[in-house]
């Protein structure tokens, strides 16, 4: 049952959905920002992570820098980006589309 | 240079020039000027966003950072790439919501002031300015290795400042940003598949990227330096540890204990501010869609600046072997180490690829320069055309006027920047400041992680925000980054002045805590309510994806029946 | 949220793998013992900490539909499954049922063929001579007819006995065995052998009667459903009339002033009676529910204004658990009504709503600071008497937690009269 109508927010639910996401963006930029700025203080802490050697010749250190936080950057992106959607999805809008047979849980 | 280059050059900028021309624009409406006249999809939006962020900087920089550093070049990468997730978190998705022209037109009609729009009007043009000059720069250095010799009797630096400029100042002036989102999406790959070309020739040669490394840290790391006596090869103190020396696999080669991370933290706060790649968020068709583009933006970033900071450590470690291979390096290196370091990847280009591997890597690092240079000359001519001429200085403007305002911004700014980059001369900075170009970029970071970016998240994620505490949010935190790198610059210090030219550790908090204060003084603009549904809430968004998706059950009903849907209305 | 253990776990032991590998194995100088162990410990804290914030994409997700089903044919399994829950007839006596279990018994009795039957018709028969005994038809001799009269087992030794009409139909012998609620017999089982030699009796009776058990509890089952049904309709008929009376004055003050809004509280209404009499069964997301509850609490607030404020607080794991249904919104609206509809001043609701996954609890509280209940008015709510004007929402709610989770959920309502109330709700994480 598709509405054709205009969709519309009121300020309380937005404010909801505001401050969940709020939340979520501020728990995973707490996250990058330990990785990035774990990876030069463990230089600084701990020998072995410019004293190892990994893969042939690269210190952990370089192979965090020059691999590593990639990967970790667009995993992360990837995550927060889904969890947002998802709770945007969920915290405002309509009501969900009507599934066929599914929803159908009556067993405690 | 020869034929082969020659060839390979033109080709690629013919086809650049041929997309652009094919995407003009038919009419002038500003709307088609500023922005793509249809909306674009997720992955070709990112494609434009990297094209208009992997500038020389990213191109040639970061890997003659890590050629010149060694790991705390890699830093550049490192921030470069990271600068996106907080855009993902906290910009994306609000951004597009709100749907404006550019950063100045966002910030005054959120924060419903004029005073707001005009200081960051100022703001943005000083952050286009710098990061236009290092992109000159950069053309100006390509120009001088790959084609040797000026015209009209210029040297071949400023004929590569000048051609580059002009050619991309016309090119926008005449196409507009619908040409640019296509063009940026092409230039990127361009720019993307000489990259992996050359990482395939070199790793095709048998290069061993681990060997690389552990031989190059078995000695102290050497750079040349200009001395009463010629250039010659003078070894990095190490600056973490007085007493060592540096070495290409370990930190502290350029930077202190505070340095390490004072560039991390410039780097990832100014991507959040920077103008021209912002202003590309406008066009995606909903904010769910503009964090999609970050993720992809991210992916393709991810992938890019491994790929450079690889070739950087390929050009240390493959340079002085080839150096009696190969004559023509004699001139450009002192005992196997380039003077120039942004020298490093046309080098390797040529070492592996002869006079057409050049004109590969020249092609891609001109054609990141231009794409760049062409996304900052159009948000410069957005914010002075829509933000102050539209509404200040000529309000009662037909179309045609305010594009021809924009036409010209672009062709002041252009002449600036080149004229900023003539009376610059890399190789007297060299030795001041390894890297220049990827150094000059940081500049713009720290510039706009300083001033525009606090003031920018806390206008989206906090109500109270007020426009008087946002100028002099934006206002502080300019001065204070200007004040303490021209102090930088001044002390030409290695320790100090290095961190004085990363300020955003210290002005980024201070540009807060004066916007929080001065903002719980005054109050807050009278539509809040109205202004943050429109910011935090989908119903915009959720309206379109439902039209798309009726006009989508519409058209595959067509053969059957005309559009129930629609009829009943 | 299904159970997210398993995975963790895998994690875990996934991550520990490879910061050995990293650390020890691949490593030229190994790292230090105690500095490994800190880095493991370290991520497996985080893991354990922020592992729930997994929550699966946009709307459209999975629903989980649990298909009982009786499993493999090895005897041992047979035999587990004879005497426990995933015995077919546990669902009641229907000819799918009777099918599988005389399927899942026959290698167990001893016989050649077994049949079930329910009083009037043949529910199923497997083995020799299924082609004429047929299911659904009657049975065709008087056997099962005088089994279930008499309510006792009957031995059959010889082909006459059993009377089948069809001449080469090869059973011979038979046991046939009552299956019984209570003193009511409801059907048999019939156990046939094609030799002389007839089947076990005891055996067979003893395997009626562990069907007749499981036919019992059946039709507990059955009742009590019924019953936990019968409360949600009772509430759902409880929504209505004023509240709609007072929304409907609200809209048509609207429409002349201010037609767009009047528009758009009419759609919302319109969403809350859909949502209110969908029969989708007892649990729904939490992402439904709370949809539900502000479109209530957006229709409350056209109609209050500015006296009625609300603050969420929702955690994003939150959005993807199943509570039960109808559930969070009378809450809130006995807040409004009881709490705020009386007081003078503005008044704000706080709904917030919280997951521990480590406890495995959806906790739920709805606050207000309305003019609270009086401390007699709420012991006889805690003590669940219906004559306290709050109660009755609150009763039928804690009724229905109760056929669902039994033991396993925790209500709690404090107030201070005159500063407001908070109740706060404790369910089992789903």
């Amino acid at each position: 049952m598709a509405r054709e109508v205009d969709e519309h927010d009121t300020p309380a639910e937005v404010d909801a959905t505001f401050r969940t996401i709020r939340r979520v963006a501020v728990g995973y930029f707490a996250v990058f920002l330990a990785a990035v700025t774990g990876v030069p203080a463990l230089s600084l802490t701990l020998g072995w992570w410019s004293d190892g050697r990994l893969i042939g010749g690269m210190s952990p250190a370089f192979v965090m820098a020059a691999f590593g936080l990639y990967v970790f950057f667009f995993l992360i992106g990837l995550a927060a980006a889904t969890l947002s959607t998802a709770v945007e999805a969920r915290m405002l809008g309509g009501p969900a589309e009507p599934e066929d047979g599914t929803g159908r849980d009556g067993s405690p | 240079m020869n034929l082969a280059s020659a060839a390979v050059l033109a080709a690629v900028l013919a086809l650049v020039a041929g997309v652009a021309i094919a995407m003009r624009p038919r009419g002038a409406s500003t709307v088609d000027f500023y922005l793509a006249g249809q909306r674009v999809g997720v992955v070709t939006n990112a494609w434009a966003i990297c094209g208009d962020y992997f500038s020389a900087a990213s191109f040639l920089g970061v890997a003659a950072a890590v050629y010149v550093s060694g790991l705390d070049g890699v830093w550049y990468a490192v921030g470069f790439a990271a600068g996106f997730v907080p855009v993902l978190l906290f910009v994306a998705a609000p951004l597009r919501r709100f749907g404006e022209f550019s950063i100045p037109d966002f910030l005054g009609r959120r924060l419903r002031s004029e005073h707001v729009r005009l200081v960051a009007v100022g703001v943005v043009q000083l952050i286009i300015l710098s990061y236009l000059v290092p992109q000159a720069v950069g053309s100006g250095i390509t120009w001088q290795l790959l084609v040797g010799q000026g015209i009209g009797g210029l040297s071949p630096y400023a004929t590569g400042v000048v051609v580059s400029t002009a050619a991309v100042a016309g090119l926008v002036a005449c196409g507009g940003m619908r040409g640019t989102t296509w063009t940026q999406a092409v230039q990127f790959l361009l720019l993307l598949a000489a990259l992996c070309w050359l990482a395939t020739a070199v790793l095709g040669a048998g290069f061993d990227y681990g060997g690389a490394v552990a031989d190059l840290s078995t000695e102290p790391l050497a750079n040349p330096t200009a001395g009463d006596r010629g250039w010659e090869l003078a070894t990095e103190q190490n600056r973490l540890d007085g007493a060592a020396t540096a070495s290409f696999g370990e930190p502290g080669a350029r930077y202190g204990r505070l340095g390490q991370f004072a560039l991390i933290i410039t780097l990832i706060m100014g991507t959040a501010g920077l103008p021209h790649v912002l202003n590309r968020y406008f066009t995606s068709p909903t904010g769910t869609a503009a964090r999609m583009t970050t993720v992809w933006v991210l992916g393709l970033a991810g992938l890019f600046y491994a790929l450079a900071v690889m070739l950087g450590t390929a050009a240390r470690a493959q340079i002085p072997a080839a150096v009696p291979a190969h004559p023509w390096l004699q001139e450009l290196t002192v005992d196997g180490v380039l003077r120039v370091p942004e020298h490093a990847l046309p080098v390797l280009g040529r070492i592996y690829g002869g006079d057409a591997g050049l004109g590969v890597v020249a092609a891609g690092a001109l054609v990141a320069v231009m794409s760049t240079i062409a996304g900052l000359l159009l948000a410069a001519a957005a914010s002075w055309g829509h933000d102050v001429y539209e509404r200040h200085i000529n309000p009662r403007a037909t179309q045609r006027q305010a594009v021809w305002a924009g036409r010209s911004t672009t062709m002041v700014v252009a002449f600036a920047a080149a004229g900023l980059a003539l009376a610059m001369r890399p190789e007297s900075l060299t030795g001041l400041l390894p890297s220049i170009v990827a150094t000059m970029v940081t500049w713009a970071f720290a510039l706009a992680g300083s001033a525009l970016t606090p003031v920018f998240l806390l206008a989206i994620w906090w109500r109270g925000t007020t426009a008087a505490g946002a100028t002099a949010g934006m206002a502080s935190g300019a001065v204070l980054a200007v004040a303490m790198f021209v102090a930088g610059i001044r002390l030409a210090d290695p320790g100090l002045g290095e961190l004085l030219m990363t300020p955003t550790l210290v002005a980024a908090p201070v540009a807060t805590a004066v916007t929080v204060l001065v903002s719980r003084r005054t109050a807050p603009p009278r539509e809040l309510e109205r202004l943050w549904l429109t910011l935090h809430g989908t119903a915009a968004d959720r309206h379109a994806e439902r039209l798309a998706q009726l006009t989508i059950r519409s058209l595959s009903r067509r053969p059957s029946r005309p559009g129930p849907d629609l009829a009943q209305r | 949220m299904r159970s997210g253990s398993r995975p963790l776990a895998g994690v875990l032991a996934a991550v520990w793998s490879l910061v050995y590998l990293v650390t020890q194995v691949l490593v030229d100088p190994p790292l230090g013992v105690g500095t490994t162990l800190l880095a493991g410990v370290a991520l497996t804290c985080v893991l354990t900490l922020g592992y729930p914030s997994a929550l699966r994409g946009p709307r459209g997700g999975r629903v989980s539909s649990r298909q009982p089903g009786p499993g493999g044919a090895s005897s041992n399994r047979t035999i587990a499954a004879a005497a426990g829950r995933a015995m077919p007839l546990r669902s009641g006596l229907t000819p799918d049922a009777a099918r599988r279990t005389a399927q899942l018994l026959r290698p167990l009795l001893g016989g050649d063929a077994v049949a079930i039957t329910d009083r009037e018709q043949v529910l199923a028969f497997v083995g020799p001579g299924a082609d004429h005994h047929r299911v659904g038809g009657q049975p065709p001799t008087k056997l099962t007819a005088r089994v279930i009269a008499r309510a006792r087992t009957m031995v059959v030794r010889h082909r006459a006995g059993i009377g089948c009409p069809v001449p080469d139909c090869p059973l011979q012998t038979a046991v046939v065995a009552p299956l019984a609620i209570g003193q009511r017999v409801v059907g048999t089982l019939k156990v046939y052998r094609v030799h002389a030699d007839p089947p076990a009796r005891d055996l067979v009776e003893g395997m009626a009667g562990i069907l007749s058990l499981h036919l019992e509890l059946a039709e507990l089952d059955r009742e009590r459903n019924l019953a936990a049904d019968a409360r949600l309709d009772a509430l759902r008929a409880q929504i209505n009339p004023h509240f709609l009376f007072n929304i409907l004055n609200t809209i048509a003050s609207k429409a002349r002033t201010d037609p767009e809004e009047a528009r758009q509280l009419l759609l919302r209404l319109s969403d809350f009676f859909r949502y209110a009499v969908r029969q989708d069964g007892h649990f729904a997301e939490f992402a439904q529910e709370y949809f539900f509850v502000r479109t209530y609490l957006s229709l409350e607030q056209a109609r209050y204004g500015d006296r009625l404020r609300v603050r969420y607080d929702i955690d994003p794991q939150v959005l993807t658990t199943h509570v039960p249904v109808l559930t969070i919104q009378p809450l809130v609206e006995n807040a409004i009504k009881h709490g705020l509809a009386n007081k003078v001043e503005a008044g704000t609701i706080h709904l917030k709503a919280r997951v521990d996954p480590l406890t495995r609890t959806t906790s739920i509280q709805v606050a207000d600071d309305g003019v609270g209940i009086p401390a007699d008015v709420l012991a006889q709510i805690t003590a669940g008497e219906s004559s306290a004007s709050g109660g009755v929402g609150l009763r039928n709610i804690s009724q229905r937690l109760d056929t669902l989770f039994g033991e396993r959920y925790a209500l709690h309502i404090q107030s201070t009269a005159g500063s407001g109330t908070v109740v706060d709700l404790r369910i089992p994480l789903r």
